[in-house]
């Protein structure tokens, strides 16, 4: 919103700089955002909050100044002017919807000269960035401005039988508004109606066929108080904004509307040669002012502060409030009218604090009781960062809500589960994901078309899954890894493509990391592998197929996913760790190379030497594999390492040799290996 | 000249010798060829004869003396010269390691900020982000059909009634404070989400970080003390901080906290739009109605919360003037943190 120092000099002496004025102002809530210099004033653009509709004009703020700066308000008394008999036109008013509008009046002035408002008129309006219309409504517009109260102006002669009826709207009627656009209605809508058609639409805007133009003569000059919700029902339903709705949502004063009327009233008297002819009014006459029980050493038990019971009575005073002393301690206070928003002794506590200063209360620093701490999913969540990025992935944060398309491309279209947003600004805002892989590949895709030769991410972040009508929140990790590491080395530039064994292997060192025990791999289908922890499936790996990678753009490279639901995983993270004696006695180590048919697993390889081995058997891994020329068509080479190790004694080759030969023995006859 | 006096002057010589070479000069004095000791040593055939063999032991003792000092000297002047290995690496050669990863800044943030309070005693607490139209509103003290509302656009969930995606961090605060008593002293970090047209500043979805401290005694003044260590923990000792009035629903009285620029320096620039000032946080005392909601005596217990977006705080602290980079991913980008 926007004041002028000279209008506010209107209603007090303003000793401070227009500068020194913002800089006051914004201190005390009202953020002066900003000021320039123009025509000879200066414009300050206030951003006022929505709980104070009470600042929303030039004396709203002049009273605040008056608050700040110590100073008196200049506030002229209008009279009520007396109007001859013959001079009185007939009009009628009624209001049908009693909770839509709790004060309604009109006051008629007949025989205006409707002409162009003069030139000291127009620039307060233009300053505040408001088109002169004409006289009559450039007042209307004045008086909204100078004392916050909205106006409405009708032409009397356009109004059928003279009569203003507020009413909800009825189905299908219509109204074209004074900006030239033809609105449907419908009953949620307050409007003011003649006898046969709404000719406004209640606080938001009046209609095209009864304004004031230059052939108007005698006038309806509308001030009254809507219901908040109702005009911000209809503002909302109609697409509509107007400077009178904004204020009536946020609520406005009886006294006001009343004042307002009269400022109007005076001043198309003066500048349009308008002649009083009549008044009415239906509703509410007094305005309802709450009183709250102030207790003094509340105020300063929740600012810290020891502000004296004087300087309270001060403050509450300078803000136009009247107290009355009950007890030492507690102030009976009263506001006045224009503050209904003040409700309960916490809003005068910041009142208090407002004009006091925020910047004089102290700071302290409290006495905080620590909780126990307990290791929870954020501690868990962090180290699985911390473990995958020394594993050189980098983070990605990607959005939550997708585009239908972004889904589709990864070929997931099951309507039922997907949960949807109502109200989505654009539709890269319509669902919210079920996965987070197909954000992931779109990374990808982005970086490589970045020119980036490798690419490896991960993102921990909720997806969203619903299963009968219940939402479901799942915390995931998701990682995309696409295109060939190079690194030198001691030889040179090594480039290699990454594989499915390159997740694995990642997921491998993050499970044994946090202590999950038991966590398997096992091929689900063509390209896809379900990780299994505890006998369930948490997660899958995928080898992504050419048709969905053409689909995000990627030509001639591999993409290798994952995703594991976190949140099925918590259960058997386990960080504690245990010491294992080291052994202080020298390790054999004896390697088998052999060839194997391909069709035969490492896993159970492995699971058969390991069975056969113990005790003595400290560790065997695959330590070499190869494929090629010297190895026939279905077999692979494979080497396996066989660490033994006894904890009490130096193992002896006499003792190891037959076990070790049995192993070997089993692995021909069990898997048909073929020793190298 | 006499052997005593050879022996305390290459002691004085040695303690200003600060360099290799300097340490060769003084060799050369006193063990070159024309060297001092050689002067005493070719003075020997001149002696009486009983006297050379006294004399000659002296002389030697003089230079095993004199060899072993210099040693010394010459370990404390090139401490490795005997450790490593002599080798012709090109130091140009670039190191070999394996690449670290990167963790996101927002990240990193969230953390540093988390851990500022924590270290305070708060502790780190999440909720979801699908939330109830109760939490998200309702019982924060935002009534339903209010311009207090326009501050907070929401995303609703189609075919969920009063389903939402929560607009804010404190619907937390209302979950814990419904399921805890005090004392409470709680940070939150997450997703938030609002339907605001996308440009360099604005984005529908952002972090938040909430903060709140609920007991008997909890003062508005605290909340200044905890703020200013908070702002000087993440910016610097040197920024100023100023309180100014605001309105939230939930907190009563309000405040908008501002930081001196961190880029001018309060002088006026750019990123602070020649105000000197920054906007890094909003908070305020916990307003009765959002106890008495959630079922606290309102006369008994008094609370602070604070909220800020992640974004902004890693923009201030980066130097970062597009918001949209975060959420792009580019490598170039996230290797920079």
């Amino acid at each position: 919103m926007k004041v002028t120092y000279n209008w506010l000099k209107d209603f007090l002496n303003i000793k401070i700089s227009p500068e020194v004025l913002a800089k006051e102002l914004t201190m005390a809530g009202l953020e002066v955002v900003s000021l320039e210099e123009a025509q000879g004033d200066f414009i300050f653009e206030i951003e006022i909050t929505s709980n104070r509709p009470d600042w929303l004009s030039v004396l709203g703020v002049a009273r605040e100044v008056a608050a700040i700066t110590k100073a008196k308000l200049k506030i002229a008394d209008i009279q009520e002017p007396k109007i001859a008999t013959q001079d009185i036109l007939p009009a009628r008013i009624s209001i049908l919807d009693q909770q839509g509008c709790s004060f309604y009046s009109l006051r008629v002035i007949r025989d205006v000269k409707v002409g162009p408002s003069p030139s000291w008129l127009k620039k307060r309006l233009e300053l505040l960035g408001c088109r002169s219309v004409n006289n009559v409504v450039d007042i209307t517009n004045y008086c909204l401005f100078a004392l916050g109260h909205p106006l409405h102006a009708f032409d009397l002669d356009k109004l059928n039988l003279a009569t203003l009826i507020v009413r909800r709207a009825k189905a299908l009627e219509k109204i074209t508004t004074i900006d030239n656009q033809q609105k449907l209605l419908s009953p949620e809508i307050l409007v003011i109606a003649d006898r046969d058609r709404p000719v406004a639409i209640a606080g938001v805007m009046g209609g095209k066929d009864t304004e004031v133009t230059f052939g108007t003569r005698n006038i309806a000059l509308e001030s009254a108080v809507f219901n908040p919700v109702l005009v911000r029902r209809g503002r909302q339903k109609l697409g509509l904004q107007s400077e009178s709705a904004y204020r009536f949502e946020r609520g406005v004063d009886l006294e006001n509307a009343k004042n307002a009327s009269l400022m109007a009233q005076k001043l198309i008297c003066e500048l349009a040669h308008g002649k009083p002819s009549g008044k009415k009014s239906l509703g509410a006459s007094k305005p309802l002012s709450a009183s709250v029980k102030l207790d003094v050493t509340y105020v300063n038990r929740v600012l810290g502060t020891k502000i004296t019971t004087l300087q309270i009575k001060q403050i509450l005073s300078r803000l136009g409030f009247i107290y009355k002393i009950q007890t030492k301690h507690i102030l009976l206070v009263k506001s006045p009218t224009f503050r209904q928003d003040i409700k309960s002794s916490i809003d005068l506590v910041e009142e208090i604090a407002r004009i006091y200063g925020y910047g004089e209360i102290p700071q302290t620093l409290p006495a905080v009781k620590p909780s126990r701490k307990v290791l929870d999913k954020q501690d868990v969540v962090f180290e699985i960062k911390n473990i995958l990025s020394s594993l050189g992935l980098n983070e990605a944060i990607t959005y939550s809500l997708v585009d239908r398309q972004l889904l589709a491309r990864f070929e997931i279209s099951n309507p039922s589960g997907l949960i949807e947003i109502l109200n989505p600004l654009s539709k890269e805002q319509e669902i919210l994901r079920p996965t987070l892989l197909p954000s992931l590949v779109r990374c990808l895709a982005y970086n490589l078309n970045q020119q980036q030769e490798y690419v490896n991410i991960f993102e921990v972040a909720n997806i969203f899954l619903s299963n009968r009508q219940v939402t479901h929140e799942e915390l995931s990790l998701g990682i995309a890894l696409c295109g060939a590491k190079s690194s030198l080395v001691q030889q040179g530039l090594i480039k290699e493509e990454v594989t499915l064994l390159h997740l694995k292997g990642i997921l491998e060192r993050l499970f044994n990391k946090l202590g999950i025990p038991g966590y398997d791999f096992k091929n689900k289908g063509v390209g896809q592998i379900s990780v299994v922890v505890g006998q369930q499936e948490v997660g899958t790996m995928l080898d992504l197929s050419n048709h969905v990678l053409a689909a995000f753009d990627i030509k001639n490279k591999q993409v290798i996913l994952a995703q594991i639901s976190l949140d099925k995983v918590f259960a058997f993270i386990d960080v504690q760790k245990k010491f294992l004696e080291i052994s202080r006695y020298p390790a054999i180590t004896r390697d088998i190379s052999f060839i194997v048919q391909e069709d035969v697993s490492v896993k159970d390889l492995i699971r058969a030497i390991e069975e056969q081995g113990l005790p003595l058997l400290y560790l065997a891994k695959v330590v070499d594999y190869y494929q090629g020329k010297q190895i026939p068509a279905g077999f692979r080479g494979l080497t396996i390492s066989c660490v033994y190790r006894a904890a009490d004694r130096t193992l002896t080759e006499e003792e190891l040799a037959p076990k070790h030969n049995f192993i070997c023995a089993l692995l021909e006859e069990k898997f048909g290996i073929k020793p190298r | 000249m006499d052997i005593d006096v050879i022996q305390t002057q290459i002691e004085e010589d040695l303690a200003k010798t600060t360099s290799v070479a300097a340490l060769e000069e003084v060799r050369v004095k006193y063990l070159g060829r024309k060297g001092l000791v050689a002067e005493l040593t070719s003075a020997i055939s001149g002696l009486a004869v009983e006297q050379r063999g006294t004399v000659g032991k002296q002389v030697n003792a003089l230079k095993n003396k004199l060899l072993e000092l210099l040693t010394e000297k010459e370990k404390t002047l090139k401490p490795q010269s005997s450790v490593l290995k002599k080798n012709n690496l090109d130091l140009g050669m670039p190191g070999i390691a394996q690449e670290l990863g990167h963790i996101h800044p927002i990240t990193q943030i969230i953390n540093e900020i988390c851990s500022i309070f924590t270290r305070m005693g708060f502790s780190v607490v999440q909720g979801p982000e699908i939330e109830t139209e109760y939490n998200n509103f309702t019982g924060l003290n935002i009534p339903l059909e209010h311009p207090s509302r326009d501050a907070f656009d929401t995303f609703y969930l189609k075919d969920y009634s009063k389903l939402l995606l929560r607009s804010h961090t404190s619907p937390v605060q209302v979950r814990v404070m419904k399921t805890q008593k005090p004392p409470l002293a709680s940070v939150v970090p997450g997703r938030v989400y609002r339907p605001d047209a996308v440009d360099a500043s604005h984005l529908f979805m952002f972090h938040q970080i909430e903060g709140f401290l609920v007991d008997e005694q909890v003062r508005f003044s605290d909340l200044k003390g905890i703020l200013e260590l908070f702002a000087q923990s993440v910016f610097g000792q040197d920024i100023k901080m100023r309180f100014r009035p605001h309105f939230f629903p939930f907190t009563e009285p309000s405040v908008e906290v501002d930081i001196s620029c961190i880029i001018c320096k309060g002088k006026g620039c750019s990123v602070c739009g020649k105000k000197g000032w920054l906007e890094i946080l909003g908070a305020g005392m916990i307003h009765p109605n959002v106890f008495k909601h959630v079922g606290y005596a309102p006369n008994k217990y008094t609370g602070f919360a604070f909220g800020m977006g992640v974004e902004r705080i890693a923009m201030l602290k980066y130097g970062i003037n597009d918001i949209r980079l975060f959420f792009e991913n580019d490598l170039r980008f996230l290797k920079q943190f």
